[in-house]
């Protein structure tokens, strides 16, 4: 399709004014974050540059009628609940996929099930757990029943990952290191899972970003203390800040740092693993 | 010779198509054993039943008398030598040597300083020397196969299985490799077993050689015998050295189309296929009669082909295939022929086979 | 010579797919904490929701006594009917926004970049808005769509307009602009990656035949996309369908989706009632998905 010069330039300047539009609020955000306050609203114009919403969320402005969010708690939990999450769902989801290798009985039920996690709408799953916890007289705490409600969310994400990592994985090294008298087990230790190490942290980094941003799931399911999200959905009835959207910029630029911390990992872990052993076709 | 491996009515289908069928073998002890078979005809698999990575749908496996089916792979002390070597990517040349003497679930070797000889000792056989602290993706595909071995051979194995260990190679590399295994096996005295595609592979390296057709072993015999008399049609074709006639018999002779050709011995009247292997046949101009116990019939040049130490002569015969006749050049002179130019073709009538059907 | 050679009557052995008898069983162990896990925590709370759909509604509590009464209710009452029609109308709207929006744009990253690098880096741009939370993203178009919002106060200064547009915020087009904005993403990457799988010596080969570029979209492009066309239909169709956030925010209560009758009756513990919206969610969540995936075989694309 090269050469359909028009076509190309057309196209790529829809993508730039996609990404203008994909942009647009980040913008937005990060301009009004710099609002004067506490008198500024989060609406144009500018009255006045300054880093006031930034010092008021860290409790650092004089008190004014704007009382400062109450973050620092939910911000623990949420990343708390994340680790847990990311945890349980990347373990689960390396089993089934290892599960998966094999033709079993059923398989193709569990895929579905397994898959039916992602395609349910938060909504519902919350409601559903929510109801089951008060007839069985279960509190409704984020780091149970919002926990397992998040892993439900992201084990098939993780899972997916697995998978594909698998069907690209050369199965004939696992058989070498049998014929060589290794255990399985050991096996698995010393040569499946180092190599497929970067699609593990793949998965963990999927699972933690989508709890960590969690919402209709974790409103029914979250109890009385409250993750961040359900903290910010607080204030949407509330007469909003600045000082939210100086929070969104902070938590923007964690995420980069995130991601940075995410490539260097998979850099060190891909450069040990020398080359992934992907299937290769001869003859 | 004491009996080592035995297999006994392996059957083997996947998603109801057979690979394998009845399949029987017995190797003894240091023996070298290739088997020929063409893609798809289960050879593999077979190896992999005996290795332990698939379980037979029925048969038996027997390692020095006693039945491994339930054992697990890890716990047979069969080598596995993989025709994409397998080695392990994230490990350099020596760990990947001395993987197996260092993980292995049965005895494994702790002493730091006998792994490091035993994985020298190794890599000399193989001529790997100093390649060891290279990375698997810094050696050749040569040298890789060399790895495969290496590692396969420092663990002392009962038996050997190759699985088309010289198809990633190039022909010379290959050439050179087939005179390496056979050096290899004899100075260890291991017992191996080859599998390939390649006819002339298998010819070189095995004392006997199995073919594999239709899930079950057509015919086992030393490479001589089996170049000399194939079983059957089917063995014969995998053979590809010779020319196959379909006719019938009658009459005391083979017929098809317009010829009739003297039957090497006693043969049952029907439908019946005419070998006759391409280096067995000569060339005579154009219209002269066939001698005493000679079989002939006339044919068309087409082309010439030369390999180096043979040319094959392709001749248009009415009522077959084009019939290739291979001169090799340290017996016979190369002839030239004219395109288009009838010609007689010439043969031994003892040296051909009739097979019925 | 090769010409009698590879007269094989044999079969090829399809491609080895397990371990034989013995794997199967480490396999359904290896399986079955993840399946357990989902049943009775996805299947079992959803078949509660059912069964406490029937259950009898009190001023603040449930009772387990058995009757239509709610669901009589739901279809009694047409705020709760318009609801229905609202999510229907607004999961259609967006599916298609985000399709005309989504494809153009994985059409230009899957096929017209053809190096890799740069496709990924497109990729990562595109995603790097979701690291902001959903919810402040949402937030954030307030400012931008009211009448002295960024929106309006840009069309002033190009001149394009010489009044603000009052529709643009708390509308039924605000919600649908914001929506659109966060799901457009789940539309181009799958489709971007089924368009990057496409060998350009198709494409090629096509124009070699002499077929015109309509022809060759119609024909060989958009055939092979359809399963991210799919992938990412039901991904956006899932989210869509169970919004109620999006719609609280940017449009003043005056948008009410499923979700946002299910909040607001959990909000005055009418679980019953909540739980016959959420079944009426679920079967229409259930049709949608079902239908999407009669058009492409997820575990094959795998």
């Amino acid at each position: 399709m090269q050469g359909q010069p028009l076509l190309r330039t057309a196209l790529m300047a829809f993508t730039a004014l996609f990404i203008v539009f994909l942009y647009g609020p980040l913008a937005v955000l990060a301009t009004l974050s710099f609002q004067s306050g506490p008198e500024g609203g989060p609406q144009f114009p500018i009255i006045e540059w300054s880093t006031y919403w930034y010092q008021h969320l860290f409790g650092w402005a004089p008190p004014s009628r704007v009382a400062p969010l109450q973050l620092g708690n939910a911000l623990v939990r949420s990343l708390s609940l994340a680790f847990m999450t990311m945890v349980a769902a990347t373990v689960l989801g390396t089993l089934s996929a290892q599960a998966f290798r094999s033709r079993f009985r059923g398989s193709g039920v569990v895929f579905y099930l397994i898959v039916l996690g992602m395609m349910v709408p938060g909504v519902l799953v919350g409601l559903g757990v929510a109801l089951v916890a008060n007839s069985l007289g279960i509190p409704r705490t984020w780091w149970g029943t919002s926990f397992v409600t998040h892993v439900v969310y992201t084990f098939p994400f993780a899972f997916l990952v697995m998978l594909a990592i698998f069907n690209r994985f050369d199965r004939s090294i696992e058989e070498a290191s049998w014929s060589l008298g290794v255990s399985p087990i050991r096996t698995f230790r010393k040569i499946t899972f180092p190599l497929i190490f970067p699609g593990v942290l793949s998965a963990m980094l999927f699972a933690f970003t989508l709890s960590y941003d969690e919402f209709p799931r974790t409103l029914f399911t979250a109890g009385g203390d409250q993750t961040l999200p359900l903290t910010i959905y607080g204030t949407f009835s509330v007469e909003i800040h600045p000082n939210i959207f100086a929070f969104g910029v902070l938590t923007t630029l964690f995420s980069f740092a995130l991601l940075a911390v995410y490539g260097i990992l998979m850099a060190l872990s891909v450069r040990r693993a020398k080359r992934v052993a992907i299937q290769e076709e001869l003859r | 010779m004491t009996l080592l491996l035995e297999l006994s009515g392996i059957a083997k289908s996947y998603a109801g198509a057979a690979a394998l069928a009845d399949l029987s073998l017995a190797v003894g002890a240091g023996e070298y054993i290739s088997i020929l078979g063409p893609s798809g005809s289960g050879k593999s698999t077979m190896l992999r039943v005996i290795a332990g990575f698939e379980t037979p749908d029925a048969g038996d496996v027997r390692l020095e008398g006693r039945s491994i089916l339930a054992m697990p792979a890890h716990e047979r002390g069969i080598g596995f030598v993989f025709q994409g070597f397998a080695l392990f990517p994230h490990m350099s040349v020596a760990d990947n040597v001395g993987f197996g003497l260092r993980n292995r679930s049965r005895s494994p070797v702790t002493d730091e300083a006998e792994i490091r000889r035993r994985v020298a000792e190794a890599l000399e056989l193989l001529g790997l020397t100093g390649l060891g602290a290279r990375a698997v993706s810094q050696v050749s595909g040569g040298q890789k196969q060399r790895v495969a071995l290496a590692r396969t051979l420092v663990a002392d194995p009962k038996i050997v299985l190759l699985d088309e260990p010289l198809g990633a190679l190039d022909a010379n590399l290959r050439e050179r490799m087939m005179i390496e295994l056979k050096r290899i096996q004899s100075q260890l005295g291991g017992t191996f077993l080859h599998v390939t595609g390649n006819e002339q592979e298998a010819l070189a390296m095995g004392g006997r050689v199995a073919v594999l057709d239709q899930g079950r072993i057509a015919q086992i015999s030393p490479p001589q015998t089996l170049y000399n008399q194939p079983g059957s049609v089917r063995v014969a074709r995998f053979l590809n050295c010779y020319n196959i006639f379909q006719g019938t018999v009658g009459d005391g002779a083979f017929r098809f189309t317009d010829a009739a050709l003297p039957l090497p011995g006693a043969a049952a009247a029907g439908a019946a296929a005419y070998c006759i292997r391409a280096d067995k046949v000569t060339v005579a101009e154009g219209e002269e009669p066939a001698g005493p116990g000679e079989a002939g019939i006339a044919g068309r040049f087409i082309a010439g082909e030369y390999s180096g130490a043979r040319v094959t002569y392709l001749f248009d015969v009415a009522g077959s295939r084009p019939v290739e006749v291979e001169y090799h050049l340290s017996h016979r002179r190369p002839r030239s022929f004219e395109a288009g130019r009838r010609y007689a073709l010439r043969w031994p009538a003892a040296d051909a086979l009739v097979f019925p059907g | 010579m090769t010409i009698e050679a590879e007269m094989t009557m044999t079969k090829a052995a399809p491609a080895r797919t397990g371990r034989g008898r013995t794997g199967w069983r480490v396999a359904a162990l290896l399986a079955a904490p993840g399946a357990l896990w989902m049943t009775a925590f996805l299947v079992v709370p959803i078949a509660m929701m059912v069964y406490v759909s029937f259950w009898t509604q009190k001023t603040f509590t449930i009772e387990p006594v058995l009757t239509l009464q709610n669901w009589a209710s739901f279809f009694g009452t047409s705020t709760y009917l318009s609801a229905l029609w609202t999510t229907v109308r607004i999961w259609l709207i967006v599916l298609a926004t985000t399709l005309a929006l989504g494809y153009p744009v994985a059409l230009y990253i899957g096929l017209f970049v053809r190096n890799k690098t740069i496709q990924t880096i497109l990729l990562v741009v595109c995603v790097v808005p979701f690291w902001t939370s959903f919810l402040i993203r949402i937030l954030a178009w307030r400012p931008m769509l009211g009448t002295e919002g960024a929106v309006n106060i840009l069309l002033m200064k190009l001149g394009v307009i010489a009044e603000p547009i009052g529709g643009l915020l708390f509308t039924e087009l605000s919600v649908v602009i914001g929506m659109t904005q966060i799901y457009v993403v789940f539309m181009v990457g799958p489709i971007a990656f089924m368009l990057s799988r496409i060998e350009p010596s198709l494409i090629e080969a096509a124009r070699d035949l002499g077929a015109g570029t309509g022809r060759i979209f119609r024909t060989v492009i958009l055939p092979l996309s359809l399963p991210g066309v799919i992938v990412g239909a039901i991904f956006v169709s899932v989210m869509v369908l169970g919004e109620f956030a999006t719609a609280a925010a940017l449009s003043g209560r005056k948008v009410n989706m499923l979700g946002n009758i299910i909040v607001t009756q959990v909000g005055s513990l009418k679980w019953a009632f909540a739980a016959v919206v959420g079944v009426i969610l679920t079967v229409v969540m259930g049709v949608v998905i079902a239908g999407l995936l009669r058009l492409v075989d997820l575990r094959k694309e795998l």
